[in-house]
C-alpha cells in the first residue's frame, strides 16, 4: 500500500472536507433531533431515508435530467411523504409502548428500506450523481475546494435557515415547541397532537432526503451506506446536546472535521472506528451529552 | 446466592406442563435423526437451529433485564475466536476452548456492561452497536494471528456429523435450561422489575447496577458459547461472523418468537433458519418477477430480506407477545373446548 505524505495543506483540505461531510451529517442529525425532540422517538432507520433520497434524486436526475440541486427538493418531498407513511402506519401503531419497539420497527425498517433500493436500483456496486459541477473547482494554492462542497454547505446553511424560521415564526411550528415541552398539556391546549407529530416526522424526513440527495451528489452510494450516517447522526446528537439545533450544528462540524482529519492520518482505516470511540466515551462519562442538561 | 429458593422453584416448575412439553420436544429433536437421513440438514439445519436457539436466548435474557443490544455479534464473536484459536492454534482441547471463550466473551461484555449500565433504550443500543463495529475494527488490523477474511479451519469437540448434532444439543439445551432457571430465579425477579420501571426497582432495594451487570455477563457467556459452537459446525472461522446481521437476527428470533419468553427465541430460532435455509429452494420461482427489479440479477434474497423485515414489523405492531401468545392462545381456546364437552358428558 502507498501511503500519501501528510503534508498541511492536505490537513486543511481534509478540514474543509469536513466541514461539507459535516454538513450532511447536520442534516441527518437535525431531522433525527427534531423528530426526538417532539416526539421522544428514535427512528433508526434515519439513515435509510438518506439513502432513499440519494436514490431518488440520482432517478430524477438521469431520467429527466434535471439539475442535481433541484432534484434536493423533489427527494425531500418524496421523502417527506415515506415519513408520512412511515409514522401514520409503523410508529403511531406502537406509540406509549415499550422503547424496545421503537428499535424493533426500526430494524425491520432498515431491512425493508436497503433491500428494495436493491431490487430497483443496485445491489453491490456505488454510483453517482452526476453533477454538472463535477470539475469545476476552486484553488488557493495546493487546497482545492469543489463548487459541489461549497454549494453543499450554502444549501444545508438554507434549510437550516429555513428550519428555525418553521420552528420559531409558524403557527405549526409553536406547536411543535409546545408538544416537544409537554404533549399531554400541549393537547389539552387544542393542539391536534396527531397532526403535529406526522408533521415533525414529515419534516425531519425531508431533511434526511436532504442530506441524501447532497451524499449522493459528493460521495458515491449504495443501499447499504444509510446505515453509518444514522450512528454518526445519533452521536453528533449527543456531543450537541438533545434537542438544540445549535447543538447539532457544532457536533456535525466538530464531528464532520474529527472524522475527515482521522481518516487522512490513518489512511482511512480508523475513520468510523475512531468516530464509535468517541461517541461510546462521550457517552459513557456524560449520558446526557457535551451540552445536553437531561438526557432520557 | 439464594440457591435453596432457586432449587424449590426449579422443582415446582419441574411438575408443569411446560416442562413436560419440553422433555418431550427434546426427546422428538433428539430422535430427528432417524426419519432425516440428510446429513447436509442435520448439520447445516438443525444444529444451526439449536445454535440460534441458544444464541437468540442469551439475547433474550439480556432484553429481559430491559437491555436491548445490537452488537451482540461483538461477543459471539469473541466467543468463537478465542475457542477457534485455542483449539486450532494452541491444541488446546475444544471443549475446553468452549468455555474459555464463553468466559472471554462474559468478561468483555463484563467491562461493556460497566459502560453501558447508566445507559438506557437507544443509547445502549448505539454504545453496542459501536462496539461490535471497534471489535472487528480492531481484529482486522492483526490479520496473521485471526486469519482476516481468509479465516482458518476450526476443530470440532466432538466428531462432526451425528456426535457434533448431539453434542451441540446436549450443551444448548442444558444452557437454556441455565438460562430458564436465572429467570424464574430471584434474579429473574430482579431483571424484570428494572425492565418494568428502574426507578421503582431501585426505591424498593434492589441494586439495580448490580443486576443489570448479571444480566449482561450471563447474557454473553451464552454469545460467546454459541459463537464457539456456530464456527466449530461450519469447521471454519472468518472475519464474517462480527458481521451486523450476525447482531440482528437473535433480536429478530426473540421477537418473532415472543420476547421474555423461554420458548420463545427457539421458536423464532426454528422460523428464521429454516426460511434461511429452505427459501433457496423458492428462488428459481421468484425468478420470473426479475423484470420488475432491474437492480439485481438475483431477486430471492433480497426479497427474503424484504418479506423479514415486513413479517417483524407487523409482529411488533399486531402481536406485541410474538408468535408463543398465538400458540398458548390456541391451546387455551382447545382446553376450553375440552372442559365443555366434558360438561356436557357430565350433565348427560
Amino acid at each position: 500500500m502507498i501511503t500519501p505524505l501528510i503534508t498541511p495543506s492536505g490537513l486543511i483540505q481534509a478540514l474543509i472536507w469536513g466541514v461539507a461531510t459535516g454538513c450532511i451529517y447536520i442534516l441527518l442529525a437535525t431531522g433525527l433531533n427534531l423528530i426526538f425532540g417532539v416526539m421522544k422517538l428514535v427512528n433508526f432507520a434515519h439513515g435509510q431515508l438518506l439513502m432513499v433520497g440519494a436514490f431518488v434524486a440520482y432517478q430524477i436526475t438521469t431520467t429527466f435530467g434535471l439539475n442535481p440541486y433541484a432534484s434536493i427538493i423533489v427527494s425531500m418531498g418524496i421523502v417527506a411523504f415515506i415519513g408520512i407513511l412511515l409514522e401514520k402506519f409503523a410508529f403511531r401503531k406502537i406509540r406509549g409502548t415499550e422503547k424496545l419497539n421503537e428499535i424493533f420497527i426500526s430494524l425491520g425498517l432498515i431491512y425493508v428500506f436497503q433491500n428494495v433500493a436493491a431490487l430497483l436500483w443496485v445491489e453491490n456496486y456505488n454510483i453517482r450523481i452526476p453533477s454538472p459541477f463535477s470539475s469545476l473547482s476552486f484553488s488557493f494554492g495546493e487546497v482545492a475546494l469543489s463548487y459541489d462542497r461549497i454549494l453543499a454547505i450554502v444549501i444545508v446553511i438554507v434549510i437550516l435557515v429555513g428550519l428555525v424560521l418553521l420552528t420559531k415564526k409558524t403557527k405549526i411550528g409553536l406547536a411543535m415547541r409546545a408538544t416537544s415541552q409537554k404533549s399531554d398539556a400541549a393537547m389539552l391546549m387544542g393542539i391536534d397532537i396527531n397532526r403535529v407529530y406526522v408533521f415533525t416526522f414529515a419534516v425531519g424526513a425531508a431533511l434526511a432526503g436532504a442530506a441524501g440527495a447532497i451524499y449522493g451528489i459528493l460521495f458515491p452510494f449504495n443501499p447499504t451506506i444509510g446505515a453509518l450516517p444514522t450512528i454518526k447522526a445519533f452521536a453528533i446528537i449527543i456531543l450537541g446536546g438533545l434537542g438544540s439545533i445549535p447543538g447539532a450544528v457544532a457536533g456535525g462540524l466538530l464531528y464532520g472535521i474529527a472524522e475527515n482529519t482521522t481518516g487522512y492520518l490513518s489512511n482511512g482505516t480508523w475513520q468510523d472506528a475512531v468516530a464509535f470511540a468517541l461517541l461510546i466515551a462521550v457517552l459513557v462519562i456524560r449520558p446526557t451529552g457535551l451540552f445536553g442538561e437531561k438526557g432520557e | 446466592m439464594d440457591f435453596k429458593a432457586i432449587l424449590a422453584s426449579s422443582a415446582k416448575s419441574f411438575l408443569t406442563r411446560k416442562f413436560q412439553f419440553a422433555l418431550a420436544a427434546l426427546a422428538f429433536v433428539a430422535v430427528l435423526p432417524i426419519f432425516v437421513r440428510s446429513e447436509y440438514i442435520i448439520g447445516n439445519v438443525f444444529t444451526v437451529m439449536a445454535i440460534f436457539a441458544l444464541y437468540a436466548s442469551s439475547w433474550n435474557l439480556l432484553a429481559y433485564s430491559g437491555q436491548g443490544s445490537l452488537g451482540h455479534a461483538a461477543f459471539l464473536g469473541i466467543g468463537a475466536f478465542a475457542s477457534a484459536l485455542l483449539a486450532a492454534r494452541l491444541g488446546v482441547p475444544p471443549i475446553i476452548g468452549l468455555f474459555v471463550g464463553s468466559l472471554l466473551s462474559a468478561g468483555i461484555g463484563l467491562f461493556v456492561g460497566l459502560a453501558c449500565v447508566r445507559l438506557k433504550a437507544w443509547f445502549l443500543a448505539m454504545v453496542t452497536f459501536g462496539f461490535s463495529i471497534i471489535i472487528v475494527t480492531i481484529i482486522g488490523q492483526f490479520d496473521s494471528i485471526f486469519g482476516g477474511m481468509i479465516g482458518f479451519p476450526t476443530v470440532t469437540f466432538v466428531p462432526e456429523g451425528l456426535p457434533f448434532y448431539y453434542g451441540t444439543l446436549a450443551i444448548v439445551a442444558l444452557s437454556i435450561l441455565a438460562i430458564f432457571l436465572v429467570m424464574k430465579s430471584k434474579w429473574g425477579l430482579a431483571f424484570k422489575a428494572i425492565r418494568e420501571n428502574e426507578l421503582e426497582a431501585k426505591m424498593i432495594g434492589i441494586n439495580t447496577a448490580k443486576y443489570r451487570l448479571l444480566a449482561f455477563v450471563i447474557s454473553t457467556f451464552f454469545a460467546g458459547l454459541a459463537g464457539g459452537l456456530l464456527v466449530e459446525s461450519q469447521l471454519f472461522i472468518q472475519l464474517d461472523i462480527f458481521k451486523v446481521d450476525n447482531s440482528f437476527l437473535p433480536l429478530i428470533m426473540a421477537v418473532i418468537g415472543g420476547l421474555g419468553t423461554l420458548e420463545g427465541p427457539i421458536i423464532g430460532a426454528i422460523i428464521i433458519v429454516s426460511i434461511e435455509s429452505f427459501m433457496p429452494l423458492a428462488y428459481p420461482y421468484l425468478q420470473p418477477l426479475s423484470p420488475f427489479f432491474p437492480g439485481v440479477s438475483n431477486v430471492g434474497p433480497p426479497l427474503k430480506f424484504v418479506g423479514l423485515g415486513i413479517f417483524l414489523i407487523l409482529v411488533v405492531i399486531f402481536l406485541p407477545k410474538g408468535i408463543t401468545s398465538l400458540i398458548s392462545k390456541l391451546y387455551d381456546y382447545l382446553k376450553e373446548g375440552e372442559t365443555r364437552k366434558g360438561d356436557k358428558i357430565e350433565g348427560n
